[in-house]
């Protein structure tokens, strides 16, 4: 039995020898928007935010996250309280069938609080950890961007900033 | 007439790039895939694979895995029945398990068990006895008489023969003919998100979830190996990660629910990322062969191409779609050979574009060497030599599934059904010309353009060109059913949908609604839609052929149109007193055009429940929509185009291309939902530039795949593909489509390889065969020296 915060709640979960984080939230927790694609860390769909930090929760043990705070896409938003990352990969399109889409925006929102006013460019390569199959990469980044405005108005001092 | 434009300004929810109906559950992460499924009392499976590219089982022995606390369950051939089932378009054709393996990893036997950890170790227990059989991987050894026979039926497909003319003529016409041959790779869906299938039988009665486009087709499979009525099995189509023909129906699914009827339990298999790639599908790996003759003034007279395709263990198709025929149609003489043949491979079906990616690419490169000899602009060269509307088709499969003379045909079909047909193979709408000459002005192509094998800039090693590339594809077949589609409006106003489409991600489940809402009169947000249930869907193709927008809107558009005149019927009686065709309805209000009852004002809603009144017996009504007649048949007189334009830096020295800049444009008719669209464009740009520059499954000496993993097999990511995002659409109005739109998804995959390849002869003077990594780049440079 393992203890450690989720999405902001204190949970006590029985974790397999050998499991990995992804495959805990998904079974002890139903957190189903911890997407498992490759498991060996390349496709970024199982991101979820550690401590702060983005990991891909298929290369991370489950008994590594004892102790720890542990954001997943459902702790982010939800449906009737979207993040403004989500309502900017809404506005922007920025997916197509979406298996991915929880690991962009994990990705994203730690990406945005390094970054919170990046180039396109930069965004692109931020966002290349991850892989979209269907090719929604244009509209990924333009979703990032558009989420660092959203953001970027939402501080507070940072009223008038312009895009 | 009423012009394009004049009849998209009429639209009010057609052609509006509304987000799509599941944008919330898809950013939340809570969308349901078949992963995310479980059933009450299900049970877990797994499959032992085969370790032989082709071998026999002589014993198996399955006593120890059965003997393994928490197993409940082995079925092996012995359990399987023995009917044939068949995917759609010949993408697999076998019994579920018939004791024999035809590739490195085929299906052998399946366990169930309480956890998936304990199926797995149960698999290691099951004892097999082989004999293993010769095998054989490359499609032209597998043509020989004396190659290993690897299916009952033989190893070679009848060749697929599309002719027109006279090819000694074409040649005679000619003052050059120029010829090439290109082998291509075997590119592999890839698929993000894994699939998972729960069968569940309930006496003899089946019910399967899984992530599937084609939950009819699934249904028919099932139909036909256990040999049981449609009426006792239910599909339920989840949705899916990214399919590109991957998740159609799989014999994995089938497997679940031998298991299932087995163990008398619900079973769950879900496949290893690894099973995904390397069991399911590839595309097929294709050797082009072909040749064109042309004029000086730069008239094509002849098209002459023979193809092989290989079909892997299962696949058993004698034909790609390969509309790049069409799309080159005018090539006054023409001859083209498709082969199908099986290896000892992975099995090989259909994947996004299927033959417009690879024999689009042979023509395409034959097609430039002509206008290299020529030194004609590629652009020129197109708009001179491709299809334009109204002219005839040359792709017509249609003739060998009709049941004698195109005439007889046509007298068996009512009169008042065949009168809105367009003219059969002849190109409804659209075509490559317009999309071209808007493309290359928004690309600045004259500017970049600096001849045949020209770069635009020189840099030490790097060369910057440009180059153009076009595809087609066709817009849904009719071979094996007619499609349909039911639209039910309900007593509150609102209506549902119900049409076997699938979830993959390309917006059907909102374009579909989008053609209903927009027929029915009512407000988008009263539409929802079923796209996966067999029970309440009726027949359709599924999501493959780009049938969806053009057929599949084709009928939910005429359900919602019969929904819709009932429910005027209704009005026009109880409310108007006047002929239902004077009644239309705008934003969910029923209204009439005559001027002296302007005043009137009934809602759908009211008109349904008019009946329930004061009467304890009166209720509401509901009525049910569906399509009148059969639809024309679209593969007669239906495509889709793209023209892509690319501008890479090739690096000499390292091999390495990068895309600088890359604008697609399609016409596709009217673009239901643009958000929608640009995703199936640049998706598609994507998927086909993958094929040219990244993506190759490679096979050992034993046929057993090294790279099925998302680690070995490289993909494209966000910082490979440029970042332009608007794309350019052409105008043209289809007579048929609904609202005048046409398919959309396969074409842009075929022209995105054509237009890097040619940028890349553009920058380094020499064809580099696909994929062009920066191996086959310095190979192919220093064959060049």
């Amino acid at each position: 039995m393992i203890r450690l915060t989720v999405n902001g709640r204190t949970f006590d979960v029985e974790a397999r020898p050998h499991e990995c984080l992804s495959d805990m939230l998904r079974r002890e927790l139903g957190l189903h928007g911890v997407r498992v694609s490759c498991s060996e860390g390349e496709c970024g769909s199982c991101t979820v935010i550690m401590d702060g930090e983005p990991v891909t929760s298929c290369l991370v043990l489950a008994m590594q996250a004892e102790g720890r705070d542990v954001l997943t896409i459902e702790g982010l938003g939800n449906e009737d309280n979207l993040h403004p990352i989500q309502e900017a990969f809404i506005e922007e399109q920025g997916f197509q069938c979406a298996f991915c889409t929880p690991g962009f925006i994990m990705a994203a929102k730690a990406f945005l609080e390094e970054n919170s006013d990046p180039t396109a460019e930069e965004a692109a390569i931020a966002m290349s950890g991850n892989i979209c199959r269907c090719g929604a990469y244009p509209y990924i980044v333009k979703s990032v961007l558009n989420a660092a405005q959203k953001l970027g108005k939402g501080r507070p001092g940072d009223e008038g900033r312009s895009g | 007439m009423t012009t394009a434009a004049e009849h998209r300004s009429a639209f009010r929810i057609a052609g509006k790039g509304i987000p799509v109906k599941d944008a919330r559950e898809k950013v939340t992460g809570s969308l349901k895939y078949a992963v995310d499924m479980e059933v009450q009392g299900m049970v877990h499976g797994k499959i032992l694979r085969s370790p032989h590219a082709h071998a026999r089982i002589v014993d198996i022995d399955t006593s120890r895995a059965e003997a393994l606390p928490g197993v409940l369950g082995v079925v092996t051939h012995n359990d399987s029945p023995q009917n044939v089932w068949e995917n759609a378009w010949f993408n697999y054709r076998g019994r579920v398990l018939d004791g024999i393996a035809r590739f490195h990893g085929d299906d052998v036997a399946a366990v169930a068990a309480l956890r998936e950890d304990i199926a797995e170790e149960a698999l290691e227990l099951i004892d097999v006895a082989w004999e293993e059989l010769p095998a054989v991987f490359d499609p032209e050894e597998a043509m020989q008489p004396d190659a290993p026979l690897i299916r009952e039926e033989g190893n070679v497909r009848d060749p697929y023969v599309v002719e027109w003319g006279d090819v000694a003529t074409g040649e005679e016409d000619a003052d050059f003919v120029v010829d090439c041959e290109i082998r291509f790779a075997s590119q592999q869906m890839a698929p993000l998100g894994r699939n998972a299938c729960i069968a569940e039988w309930s006496g003899d009665r089946l019910t399967l979830w899984t992530s599937s486009q084609t939950p009819s087709e699934l249904r028919d499979g099932l139909h036909e190996a256990f040999g049981i009525p449609l009426s006792r099995i239910r599909v339920i189509a989840l949705p899916s990660g990214s399919s590109f023909g991957n998740w159609w129906s799989a014999n994995f699914m089938l497997i679940t629910a031998v298991l299932a009827r087995k163990v008398r339990r619900p079973v769950k298999i879900e496949l290893s990322n690894e099973e995904c790639m390397a069991t399911v599908k590839r595309r097929h790996i294709e050797i082009s062969r072909g040749r064109m003759g042309c004029r000086n003034d730069g008239t094509l007279t002849l098209a002459q191409f023979d193809h092989i395709i290989d079909n892997g263990g299962y696949g058993f198709k004698d034909d790609v779609g390969f509309f790049c025929v069409d799309n080159w149609g005018r090539a006054e003489h023409g001859h083209y050979a498709i082969h199908g043949v099986n290896t000892n491979l992975l099995t090989a079906g259909c994947m996004r574009a299927v033959g417009d990616v690879t024999l689009g690419s042979c023509v395409e490169r034959v097609a430039d060497m002509c206008a290299i000899r020529l030194g004609m602009d590629p652009v020129e060269f197109r708009l001179k030599n491709q299809i334009k509307a109204g002219e005839r088709l040359r792709m017509q499969h249609s003739r060998q599934y009709m049941k004698g003379s195109l005439e007889a045909y046509l007298e068996g079909i009512p009169e008042e059904t065949r009168k809105e047909w367009p003219r059969l193979f002849h190109l409804s709408s659209g075509s490559t010309d317009e999309i071209l000459r808007k493309g290359a002005e928004a690309f600045g192509w004259s500017g970049k353009w600096k001849g045949w094998g020209q770069p635009y800039a020189v840099d030490g090693p790097r060369r910057r060109a440009v180059g153009v590339g076009t595809g087609a594809h066709v817009c849904g077949v009719e071979f094996e059913g007619n499609v349909s589609a039911v639209v039910r409006i309900n007593p509150d106003g609102s209506a549902k949908v119900h049409c076997a489409v699938g979830r993959q991600g390309q917006g059907s489940e909102t374009t579909q609604a989008q053609v209903a809402a927009e027929e029915l009169g009512i407000p988008f947000d009263k539409v929802e839609i079923e796209t996966g249930d067999t029970d309440s869907c009726p027949w359709s193709h599924g999501s493959l052929a780009s049938n969806t927008m053009y057929r599949v809107g084709w009928a939910t558009r005429a359900a919602a149109r019969d929904a819709k005149r009932q429910l005027l019927e209704i009005a026009a009686r109880e409310f108007f007193d006047s002929p239902p065709d004077e009644l239309d309805v705008i934003d969910g209000v029923i209204v009439s055009t005559d001027p002296g009852k302007r005043n009137i004002r009934i809602t759908v809603e009211e008109a349904l429940n008019h009946f329930r009144g004061a009467d304890a017996l009166g209720q509401a009504s509901s009525i049910t929509g569906r399509p009148a007649g059969p639809m024309p048949p679209a593969s007669t007189f239906a495509r889709h185009f793209a023209a892509h334009f690319a501008d890479v830096e090739v690096d000499t020295e390292t091999g390495e291309i990068r895309l600088l800049d890359f604008l697609a444009t399609q016409d596709s008719g009217t673009i239901m939902n643009p958000q929608v669209m640009k995703n199936q464009m640049i998706g598609g740009a994507i998927c086909g530039a993958g094929f040219a520059i990244y993506e190759a499954l490679s096979f050992d000496d034993e046929g057993r795949i090294r790279n099925a993993n998302l680690l070995d097999y490289k993909l494209l990511r966000a910082a490979d593909f440029p970042l332009r995002d608007e794309v350019i659409y052409g105008e043209s109005y289809d007579p048929v489509g609904p609202f005048g739109a046409r398919s959309a998804g396969e074409a842009p995959a075929a022209a995105a390889g054509p237009a890097i390849a040619q940028a890349v002869y553009n920058a380094v003077g020499t064809w580099v065969d696909m994929p062009m990594t920066p191996e086959n780049v310095v190979a192919a440079l220093d064959a060049a020296d």
